[in-house]
């Protein structure tokens, strides 16, 4: 097992770790994250967070998740989680809760 | 002293009866009339036998009536011509007119002098007179009957609207000319056939009559009483001038060789009044036939009874000499052909040129053919006169073409002459503030004159308005002037906030669409009534003709989408937007909009796209010069189904059967597993190339030696209970069969028990499990659970959506003792299959494959405090309470009708081609990807659109409604629409941490003693779209199978989602709807949907009480005893309105 790094979940301030290089919709599955998927699939946007801390930590963004995230014109701190996985630590906020 | 005006407000009016007859029965002689020359002219009688005169206006008065008509019905300058004496019009008309007055003031009671105005003997449209001519003849007319005191002009048995309008106009200018105001009353004369003479239908009378601001506007003479009902009606509907009704006296009939008219004064009274009553009618009177004897029967027939207002309702309208054109068009927008236009036709100009006429009336009719719903026709040509040519278009196509007309020249005296010579109710195209307001109020003198609605282009003193606040600064303007001051019905003005060309790329323009589009909805918004137009087709100009077509095309769909009601353009040329291939489209609308970024500009996307011409097509032929086997092997790889059955044919002869199958098509379908594996082929193609595969072992199977064992091994596959999603699993299925393995498909909805019953019965290599919903995946690890009970050690393979590797390798495996393993895709079910027939094939135990999870590698460290707490009402505190509920627009539930355009609107076709239809970049360059999606998925998708549209293969319907509600902990208790029973209770889980949310909490709690509303919506493709999938399915059409189910599928939510933005829009909470619709698919409003089955309420059970409060069976939609909806293509949701409700999970 590698470099075990920590992944923070706001609002609700939760607190993981995992090895780098997992997928952080592994992480907040265990964890129990109050983090809601749709498809998993980069097409429903559901799972939409901004990264507060440690964006360079997060791999970069596939073709699915960019064009999804461009046809929204969403800013470049914003990712879906169910498309990346965490390298180092990184504080997440999950975008659904509030309009 | 009690007004005419005012009279009609309280009662009906009672006129006279004809006038000719009376004059008849004295039987006058040449010398009455005052010599041979002049016999017959009835209008000298005044003068030469006022006596007469006299006698019938009194027998009229001692009848009942309350007014008489002035002997003066054929008295203007061009039928006193025909005797020689034009030049005493204006003074016979004071004569008759002082005679009557005369007459009446003998009465105690206060009797009314009526100036009567009659058709004439030429007709205006027709040529038969020149319209300065016979303007001269009315305006003395008009002038005489005013000075001799009559109390209001009645322009009667009218049957020409050009000499209708020209008429007022006649007797508006003698009333000014003399400072006389008087009422001014047109009645028309409808034939049998049930229009005017030349064949005006009545609402085409009432739009042009209207526009021109007259008091009264009846029929008379024509036909008697009972012919008068189907016209009066529709006066009665939608005029809003008085109305009046002076029938014959029934239709004449042929008596010993005269013509009678046959009604006696009791009957005939008894159907006029008996209109009046119906009609709630202002002014009855007599025609031809009718006597002072006829007036006293409907004197006695009327009684005393007071009127009954109406409220009519006119559709605001423009009209031709034959129809009137609502100008709010039912789908918009309202067409205005564009080709009658030397400006913007070179045929136009030519034929013009030529003095072409007749041609020039083709082009015309042509555009009517092709569906336009209005002209517009400008002959400006430099060097020849703008005005004559106008005239001698316009009086040729006025009678052959029977659209109303849009009027455009820049130049004041070519609309007026243009608005004389059209005899309905035009359109000015237009007025605009570029050199201040003196034009533009030149101009609405003539609209209100002539009765005419008018365009209003968004120039000011500064040029042309770019910007969306620009023009909407403009529009407030022409407003201001056009309805403000000069009065105009807001609907009577069209405003046109203009379109520059996206074609020249110029930084400036860029957003010229986007800023025209908004100005649209801003000026609608802002101006109610007020309509608007756009000449659609200047978007393009510059580009060439197919790519001119696509933007054109798109421009109009987002405009009327704005709010556009009126668009210019060629119909002909109109293309249907769902047959636009989503490449274009894409290009097209990114133009539009502006959506330029790094590295893309969509103009030069949409010109490469139509380089050359039309988009290109893929050409794939094998070459016949290569070996046969060679050829199968592309054949598989390219999906050709027909040309392998040749090629196999030919392979027969000289390769064994089962080497064909074994050796070369399962070595093609490698080839794809692996190009779809590396993202270099897309899903559907790999379906195509399984129907190829599938065609050719067929064609190969009645060969194949009876005892040879063709299969490489056996995997039973089933989605699990509860779980009606099938996709998946087919598509295992496929994919296994068609690279060699049975499949035994059980199908959908399976307990682990028929499951282990098929293993039991056909023996297996492993039991492959398929399920969509969240749900599913607790049953599979409940199925797991049972086998492992059951000793049961057989490879299970696991796959579906809401799965994930980690919970199948840890969660999964863990509670089974045998191999579990996570399928991501069908290829990834094959690897697996190929593994384990491997280690089987060579004596090994597959058991080995099981994966030995350790302590799971992700941990909490520390969860912050305890969860959100619950209030006293047991409703998570993280809610804020107390907002204020939205109003619904009704209470209940009811059936919405939408049309397939309304669904396709809404799809979310990002989601289609990338999730549905599993498009991919996979190792794939982006310039490679781009291709893929520009090249294949979008015209796959432009080409199922229009085979849907065409085939009609989806019928949707659905039910929504509004429905009390409170929230009382995890239920919402939902009453009935008149509160006075619970009609159903909802339990909706709880979170069990964290925020602790229940759907419950969005709405007022139950001890809140306040009543929330809750939105529901049931939406269906109908049963047709479910059978097809089906049908596709079984007859191995893989490919259509897997694209239309996931687009039926897509357009599902679709459907949902626009009923979702109907239900925001009535509740008054559309204001956050996001502007696009890509950010509308990603909860870009307030509020949220949720449906049943999804991570908010997972259990599919809450769907059996949203059918039941919705009526689901009534449009076709039933539940499963799985709790699942049945058609396939349902949905139902429950809609929250409150800000903070959002997606989250259980």
């Amino acid at each position: 097992m590698g470099e075990r790094v920590k992944v923070r979940f706001l609002p609700e301030d939760l607190l993981a770790e995992c090895p780098a290089g997992t997928p952080l919709q592994a992480v907040a599955d265990a964890a129990g994250a109050d983090l809601t998927f749709g498809c998993r699939t980069g097409s429903c946007g559901t799972c939409r967070v901004r990264v507060l801390r440690g964006l360079e930590h997060c791999s970069a963004p596939g073709r699915e998740e960019r064009d999804y995230l461009r046809g929204l014109e969403a800013p470049p701190d914003q990712r879906l989680a169910c498309q990346f996985t965490v390298q180092g630590d990184v504080e997440i906020e999950y975008l659904g809760a509030d309009l | 002293m009690t007004s005419l005006s005012a009279l009609l407000l309280e009662r009906t009016l009672l006129l006279d009866g004809g006038m000719g007859t009376q004059i008849m029965a004295r039987r006058p002689t040449v010398d009455d009339f005052g010599g041979p020359a002049l016999e017959g002219c009835m209008e000298l009688l005044n003068e030469r036998r006022p006596e007469w005169i006299r006698d019938i206006h009194a027998a009229y008065l001692d009848a009942g009536a309350d007014a008489v008509e002035t002997n003066t019905f054929g008295a203007n300058r061009v039928v006193l011509g025909e005797f020689g004496i034009p030049d005493r019009a204006e003074e016979l008309n004071e004569t008759a007119a002082r005679l009557a007055r005369e007459v009446a003031a003998s009465y105690d009671r206060r009797r009314y002098v009526i100036g009567s105005v009659g058709p004439g003997t030429k007709l205006l449209t027709l040529g038969h007179i020149g319209y300065e001519e016979l303007y001269a003849s009315y305006l003395a007319q008009m002038r005489g009957l005013l000075k001799g005191g009559v109390d209001a002009v009645l322009i009667e048995t009218s049957q020409d609207l050009g000499q209708m309008k020209l008429a007022v106009r006649a007797a508006r200018e003698a009333m000014a000319a003399l400072a006389l105001m008087r009422p001014l009353w047109v009645q028309a004369t409808v034939e049998t056939t049930g229009t005017l003479l030349l064949g005006t239908e009545i609402q085409s009378v009432i739009t042009t009559l209207e526009a021109l601001g007259i008091d009264v506007l009846g029929l008379n003479c024509g036909t008697g009483p009972d012919e008068m009902r189907a016209p009066l009606a529709a006066l009665a509907e939608t005029s809003p001038c008085r109305i009046s009704c002076l029938p014959n006296a029934g239709l004449p009939v042929n008596r010993d060789g005269a013509l009678v008219y046959p009604l006696e004064p009791e009957a005939f009274a008894a159907k006029v009044a008996g209109l009046a009553k119906a009609f709630n009618l202002n002014i009855v009177g007599g025609c031809c036939g009718t006597t002072p004897d006829h007036i006293r029967a409907l004197a006695g027939a009327l009684g005393s009874s007071g009127i009954t207002h109406r409220t009519p309702v006119l559709d605001r309208s423009v009209s031709s000499l034959y129809l009137s054109t609502p100008l709010r068009q039912e789908p918009r927008p309202l067409i205005v052909g564009e080709r009658t236009n030397a400006n913007g036709s070179r045929k136009f100009r030519d034929l013009l040129a030529q003095d072409d006429y007749d041609a020039l009336v083709e082009v015309a009719k042509d555009q009517q053919r092709e569906g336009a719903h209005m002209l517009d026709v400008c002959v400006a040509y430099v060097g020849r006169d703008e005005a004559a040519d106008m005239e001698a278009f316009l009086k040729r196509a006025v009678t052959q073409v029977s659209l109303p007309l849009m009027i455009d020249s820049t130049e004041v005296a070519v609309i007026e002459r243009a608005l004389r010579t059209a005899p309905g109710k035009c359109v000015v195209n237009s007025i605009n503030f570029e050199d201040g307001d003196a034009r533009a109020r030149r101009v609405l003198d003539l609209c209100r004159t002539y009765g005419a609605a008018v365009v209003g282009l968004t120039i000011d003193e500064g040029g042309m308005a770019k910007t969306s606040g620009e023009k909407a600064a403009v529009a407030k303007r022409l407003v201001d002037l056009a309805v403000g001051e000069y009065g105009l019905d807001p609907s009577d003005l069209i405003i046109d906030p203009l379109t520059f060309t996206l074609g020249s790329g110029e930084e400036g323009f860029r957003r010229s669409a986007l800023e025209t589009l908004e100005a649209i909805s801003a000026i609608k918004a802002a101006h109610p009534g007020v309509l608007t137009m756009l000449g659609v087709s200047n978007v393009s100009f510059g580009l060439a003709p197919a790519a001119r077509h696509v933007l054109n095309a798109l421009m109009l769909y987002h405009a009327v989408k704005a709010g556009l009601d009126l668009a210019i353009f060629n119909s002909a040329k109109v293309i249907p937007v769902a047959g636009i291939p989503a490449g274009q489209r894409e290009a097209a609308e990114d133009l539009i909009f502006d959506r330029r970024r790094e590295g893309y500009d969509p103009l030069k996307a949409l010109m490469a796209l139509f380089a050359g011409g039309a988009p290109r097509q893929e050409a794939a032929a094998t070459d016949p010069d290569l070996p046969v086997a060679e050829r199968l092997r592309r054949d598989i790889i390219q999906g050709a189904k027909r040309q392998i059955l040749a090629d196999v044919d030919e392979a027969l002869a000289t390769i064994p059967p089962l080497e064909i199958i074994n050796g070369i098509l399962l070595e093609g379908m490698r080839v794809v597993g692996e190009r779809f594996g590396a993202g270099e082929m897309q899903l559907p193609f790999v379906l195509e190339s399984a129907e190829a595969m599938k065609a050719a072992v067929k064609r190969i199977e009645p060969h194949i030696p009876k005892e040879s064992a063709t299969t490489r091994g056996r995997i039973i596959l089933a989605t699990v209970k509860g779980d009606v999603h099938d996709i998946g699993k087919n598509l295992v299925d496929i994919i296994l069969s068609n690279n060699g393995y049975e499949v035994v498909n059980l199908g959908i909805k399976q307990p682990v028990e028929a499951v282990l019953a098929a293993l039991e019965k056909h023996g297996a290599d492993a039991i492959g499990l398929s399920g969509l919903l969240v749900k599913s995946t607790a049953v599979m690890r409940d199925d797991l659970n049972c086998m492992a009970e059951k000793g049961l050690d057989i490879p299970v393979i696991l796959g579906g959506a809401a799965l994930t590797r980690d919970y199948v390798e840890e969660q999964c495996q863990a509670v089974y003792p045998g191999p579990v393993l996570y399928a991501e895709d069908a290829f990834e079910g094959l690897r697996h299959m190929d593994r384990i027939t491997g280690i089987r094939k060579e004596g090994g135990d597959p058991a080995s494959l099981a994966s030995r999870p350790g302590a799971s590698a992700i941990t909490v460290i520390s969860r912050a405090g305890a969860a959100v707490p619950l209030t006293p009402e047991g409703q998570s505190s993280w809610v804020r309470r107390g907002l204020e509920t939205p109003e619904p627009p009704f209470l209940g539930v009811r059936e919405v009708q939408a049309s397939l355009e309304d669904v396709f609107g809404f799809l979310d076709t990002f989601t289609v081609i990338r999730n549905r239809w599993s498009f991919t970049q996979g190792r794939l360059s982006d310039e490679a990807f781009d291709a893929v999606l520009s090249e294949k998925a979008e015209p796959l998708l432009a080409a199922w659109k229009a085979r849907i549209l065409a085939e009609d293969l989806l019928v949707p319907r659905a039910r929504y409604g509004y429905l009390p509600v409170q929230a009382r902990g995890d239920e919402l208790l939902v009453y009935r629409p008149d509160r006075s029973a619970v009609a159903a209770v909802l339990p909706l889980p709880r979170q069990e941490t964290g925020r602790r949310l229940s759907i419950a909490d969005f709405f007022h709690p139950e001890a809140s003693g306040q009543f929330d509303i809750l939105p529901l919506q049931l939406v269906t493709l109908g049963q047709k779209a479910a059978d097809l999938a089906q049908a596709l399915y079984r007859d191995d059409k893989y490919m259509d199978y897997f694209l239309f189910h996931g687009l039926a599928t897509e357009l599902t939510e679709a459907f949902a989602e626009f009923l979702h933005a109907r239900i925001r829009r009535e509740l008054g909470i559309h204001g956050k709807d996001a502007p696009t619709l890509r950010q509308i698919f990603s909860q870009g409003y307030q509020g949220s949907r949720y449906s049943f089955g999804y991570p908010a309420c997972p259990d599919l059970e809450g769907n059996r009480i949203l059918l039941d409060l919705l009526d689901g069976g009534s449009i076709g939609v039933h539940i499963s005893d799985q709790a699942q909806m049945d058609p396939e293509y349902s949905t139902s949701a429950l809609v929250a309105w409150h800000p903070q409700a959002r997606y989250f999970s259980i």
